[in-house]
């Protein structure tokens, strides 16, 4: 087929959980899909507004991008969930942009508002298709192949995050490798996904420590925000586990019995998994969240009260909060000091554990020979 | 604000405690016990909350809100806070919206308290509730002419202190009849002032997010600072207008203005982004067309709709030729900081003025 023309999508926000979607949708279409490179240098960083992070990032992106494309893909996600809605700020997002490009380049800006209605996300891509002069027959069969793609890609999701650097993670042309086998231990159980995550191992050397890293997927993705946090958390041995592991449901269970529905999705995803994974499975758990981040903020200080007021889960809870100015070193000290304290408490546990079994033993030994 | 709540309460005859007025220890309370990056009205209200039980109350009555703002979820992270202080309170939040589920979760909220309430109070609720309302009218169209004639003031400062007494008697008024008195008495007592008529005040509209706007506590008294600089305040948040808002009482001449904002906003933003966000820009565009001379837009820091805003609002004064000068507010200690700018951007007025 011949190329029809370019699109770009800036690598900034739900780019680091719908690009497989996005971009297999557009190739089905015939048009060529263009992705900005990463920022690198605080210094190239554009403040168009004062915003969080990542917000002045998809800016920054979209710039990039701009003279480059045909159109820059930029959907207006209202809500990507049945009932719930997404941060305000991705209301306004095009319309930042289409002010920051000073319209010398055409957006698609379809709004996707999943709480409607009908299917609302196969009329919003719809839309965008006519747009781009697709017929309707296309578009749908387009957009059902790339659900189809996208819902494989998904299937990988885990095991990509664990196996491949962070920058190849939404790279689809590089395969998902297969599970190493270290020195006969047997492969981590992530791959076969929440159910059996509640036995921790906990036997020794050589099984890398179980954390969870939550937060909105642009912050644990985005290499330029978190300064490719999950490399050095592989570096130091430590197993990814993320909320992308647990079902709606599990999520839901946490989440529901609140005084007041908590409305954002993304909020529900990480108080909802946060309480999962404090309630076992995991060695520690790491809260990134970007400074000036409104939901996180809020939500921030009420799991923190509601462990303290509830108690309950001595699990190491950190929580890391990037800017622009985050550096490396400060970000590896920290992680660095985390681990050491999952790993005294899992030795001292274990410890616990075994000089009890060693208790009972020793009854069991007097109750047979009572000398 | 506390005026018409007192009313409410006092009329009903139920029992109350009147927190002292918004002051640094409340606000140093809040950031104490809440972190950076939450907005501001979140740390006063805390504050106030937080004073208020300190000072002997056992039950928050609280407005909710809705989505997408943070102030929709303050109630679920404030009674965690509360809680974790150890203090001890009943709730009950106000819905936003008028629908069965909200009057079925007061309604389970309620139990407990209205065992306590005798019938009285029950009977006098309604009566309470309009006289509530019947002040708040009574504050607001004070305030109103105090935007007014304060610019025109010879002796600065007299508007706020008349201003003070007049509320302070529709504060004291018990009865209807008292009341209807006490604004017309407040009403000629501003009027009354000495003022200079040679004076042309400059216009501006104050926009922006409702808490900063509306508490001068908060907005550490720009309308008054504004006004003592000569110019002439506007705004359109009133408490009544979010009150109508809420009983979708959309008709009223406030809020049909405030629809026309919000058509004029779609020129810079195709879609609702929530709170004021779309009405702060909507209105910079139209006061411009309106011959005003300029708009200050209120905001907290890191406020999630308002900071859209604002970054749209630049491009609005670049587009329209209107200055516009957003303050970014939260705990520090910025007063002297807020004169500076606001008397740099009086003086930028009257260069406009003068080239004009």
């Amino acid at each position: 087929m011949e190329e029809k023309g370019r699109i770009g999508i800036p690598r900034a926000l739900m780019f680091y959980r719908y690009f497989p979607l996005w971009r297999s949708f557009f190739e089905r279409l015939g048009w060529k899909v263009m992705v900005s490179d990463g920022i690198k240098q605080k210094e190239k960083i554009i403040y168009f507004e004062d915003s969080c992070l990542p917000m002045k990032l998809l800016v920054t992106h979209a710039i990039q991008l701009k003279d480059k494309v045909d159109h820059l893909f930029i959907p207006r996600l209202v809500s990507i969930h049945r009932t719930y809605i997404m941060c305000p700020k991705f209301r306004g997002a095009p319309d930042i942009v289409r002010l920051a490009t000073e319209g010398n380049v055409s957006i698609l800006d379809e709004t996707v508002d999943l709480r409607k209605g009908g299917a609302p996300l196969l009329r919003s891509f719809m839309n965008i298709a006519e747009k781009l002069g697709a017929s309707r027959q296309e578009s749908k069969r387009a957009f059902r192949e790339a659900e189809e793609s996208f819902s494989k890609f998904q299937k990988d999701w885990v095991g990509r995050i664990n196996r491949l650097p962070t920058g190849q993670l939404f790279e689809m042309d590089v395969p998902t490798p297969a599970p190493r086998r270290v020195q006969g231990c047997p492969e981590p159980h992530m791959v076969q996904g929440a159910a059996s995550s509640v036995e921790v191992g906990g036997k020794g050397v050589g099984i890398p420590l179980r954390i969870a890293f939550i937060g909105h997927p642009y912050n644990l993705f985005d290499i330029d925000i978190n300064k490719d946090l999950l490399a050095l958390a592989k570096s130091l041995e430590m197993e990814i586990m993320t909320s992308d592991l647990l079902s709606e449901k599990e999520i839901d269970q946490e989440v529901s019995g609140l005084s007041k529905e908590i409305y954002w999705s993304s909020g529900r995803e990480i108080v909802g998994s946060l309480f999962h994974f404090l309630s076992g499975g995991v060695d520690g758990l790491v809260f990134l969240t970007s400074f000036k981040c409104g939901i996180d903020a809020l939500l921030q200080e009420f799991i923190k009260r509601r462990l303290k007021v509830r108690g309950g889960s001595s699990i190491p809870f950190l929580i890391l909060s990037f800017d622009e100015h985050t550096g490396r070193e400060g970000l590896t000290t920290r992680m660095e000091a985390f681990r050491d304290v999952v790993e005294q408490r899992k030795n001292s546990k274990s410890e616990a554990r075994n000089s009890k079994q060693h208790q009972n033993s020793n009854r069991m030994t007097k109750g047979i020979f009572p000398f | 604000m506390h005026i018409f709540c007192k009313a409410i309460a006092e009329t009903a005859g139920i029992p109350y405690i009147l927190p002292p007025e918004t002051s640094r220890k409340t606000l140093t309370l809040g950031v104490l016990h809440s972190n950076e990056s939450i907005c501001l009205p979140f740390k006063i209200i805390l504050g106030n909350f937080i004073e208020a039980l300190q000072m002997g109350a056992d039950t928050i009555v609280m407005v909710g809100s809705g989505p997408p703002c943070r102030l929709g979820l303050y109630d679920l992270v404030q009674k965690v806070i509360l809680e974790d202080m150890g203090l001890h309170y009943r709730w009950l939040t106000i819905p936003p919206r008028l629908s069965w589920k909200a009057i079925w979760k007061n309604h389970e909220e309620t139990k407990e308290l209205r065992k306590e309430l005798s019938a009285k109070n029950v009977l006098f609720f309604p009566y309470g509730l309009w006289m509530g309302w019947k002040k708040m009218m009574a504050c607001e169209a004070l305030e109103q002419l105090a935007m007014k004639v304060r610019p025109m003031e010879i002796k600065k400062g007299e508007t706020q202190g008349r201003l003070k007494k007049a509320l302070s008697w529709v504060d004291e008024a018990k009865t209807p009849r008292a009341l209807d008195g006490a604004i017309r008495e407040g009403k000629t007592h501003l009027q009354e002032m000495e003022r200079d008529p040679s004076r042309i005040p400059f216009k501006v509209a104050i926009v922006g997010e409702l808490y900063t706007v509306m508490d001068p506590h908060i907005n550490r008294g720009v309308e008054q600072k504004l006004g003592e600089l000569g110019v002439e305040v506007t705004r359109t948040s009133w408490f009544s207008t979010h009150i109508l808002r809420s009983l979708r009482k959309n008709k009223a001449d406030r809020a049909s203005e405030r629809i026309r904002f919000f058509e004029a906003s779609k020129a810079y933003l195709g879609y609702d982004v929530g709170a004021e966000c779309n009405i702060s820009i909507g209105e910079a565009i139209l006061r411009s067309e309106e011959g005003y001379d300029g708009v200050v837009h209120l905001m907290p820091f890191a406020c999630m709709p308002e900071t859209t805003a604002s970054g749209i609002l630049t491009k609005v004064g670049k587009d329209r030729d209107i200055p516009i000068l957003t303050l970014i507010l939260d705990e520090q200690e910025i007063e002297g900081r807020i004169q500076t700018l606001l008397e740099a951007f009086v003086e930028m007025l009257e260069w406009k003025r003068r080239a004009a």
